[in-house]
């Protein structure tokens, strides 16, 4: 495999996914239930995943596999929760992966992963809490605000 | 020469499998970024076999493997997944696709799926 030429490749499609990725999260913080931008996030999640993990960089293949695993269950809800269990939590997920990227930009490789922010991923939403996913309840107004 | 229509919307993704299959004596005629654009190239090209992926824009990769199976029951579909999919890939299954590859890819792994199948063919 020539190395060079697919990290090229890579750098140059993961940031247009995350572009792609950032946009439609500002249209989520809009409207939470946008099926079309749900949708995106998801395959932009599950594109840098299938690229990061073809170059073996473990970190950004399993934090965008998490990412994508999240989107899933929002699909399957059809609606982004607002709070730390929604929206907070993609836009961090975002942050990561344009970290981790920007380090393959700088020095070849990926940056470590955010343990932190992986745990966060791995929770299921307490459908009690505030802002999670079974106490949402669809409310532009108030999505927008938070 | 077998003739192979790559579908997938990352050009990394396409550009690799070109790389591991047109060395072995395969043609690659068209590359598909999403699931309506492979519909619409299988019916101009009628390629020996579509490598699809299941999750595209527009249309999944499922959804183009029933359109085009309707289109052409003959058709010669091989899916690439991802770990994790197995109830897509089952269903791309039962939609008609022939086979499966797993990303990250193998290069023996995706000849040694083409041979099978395209032998089948014959």
């Amino acid at each position: 495999m020539d190395l060079a030429k697919y990290r090229a490749l890579f750098l140059e499609e993961a940031t247009d996914h995350l572009s792609e990725m950032s946009r439609a999260l500002l249209v989520l913080e809009k409207r939470p239930d946008a099926r079309e931008a749900i949708d995106e996030v998801f395959r932009m999640a599950h594109s840098i995943k299938g690229m990061a993990g073809s170059l073996g960089y473990d970190a950004i293949t399993d934090l965008s596999h998490k990412l994508e695993d999240t989107m899933e269950r929002f699909r399957s809800d059809g609606v982004v929760p607002a709070g730390e269990a929604g929206m907070a939590l993609l836009f961090a997920g975002l942050e990561g992966l344009e970290t981790m990227v920007a380090a393959v930009r700088a020095d070849g490789e990926p940056a470590a992963p955010d343990s932190a922010l992986l745990r966060r991923l791995e929770v299921e939403p307490d459908p009690q809490a505030s802002g999670s996913l079974g106490s949402l309840e669809p409310d532009p107004k108030k999505v927008a605000m938070s | 020469m077998k003739r192979i229509l790559i579908a997938d919307d990352a050009s990394f993704m396409r550009q690799m499998i070109r790389d591991i299959i047109e060395p072995e004596g395969y043609e690659v005629v068209g590359e598909a970024a999403d699931g309506v654009d492979v519909i619409e190239q299988f019916l101009e090209l009628r390629p020996d076999l579509v490598m699809m992926d299941i999750v595209m824009p527009k249309r999944s990769g499922i959804d183009a493997v029933k359109a085009i199976k309707v289109e052409d029951p003959g058709a010669t579909v091989v899916m690439c997944s991802a770990l994790g999919q197995e109830m897509l890939v089952m269903e791309a299954i039962e939609a008609g696709a022939k086979d499966f590859i797993v990303k990250p890819f193998k290069p023996d792994a995706v000849l040694t799926t083409l041979g099978k199948v395209l032998e089948k063919e014959i």
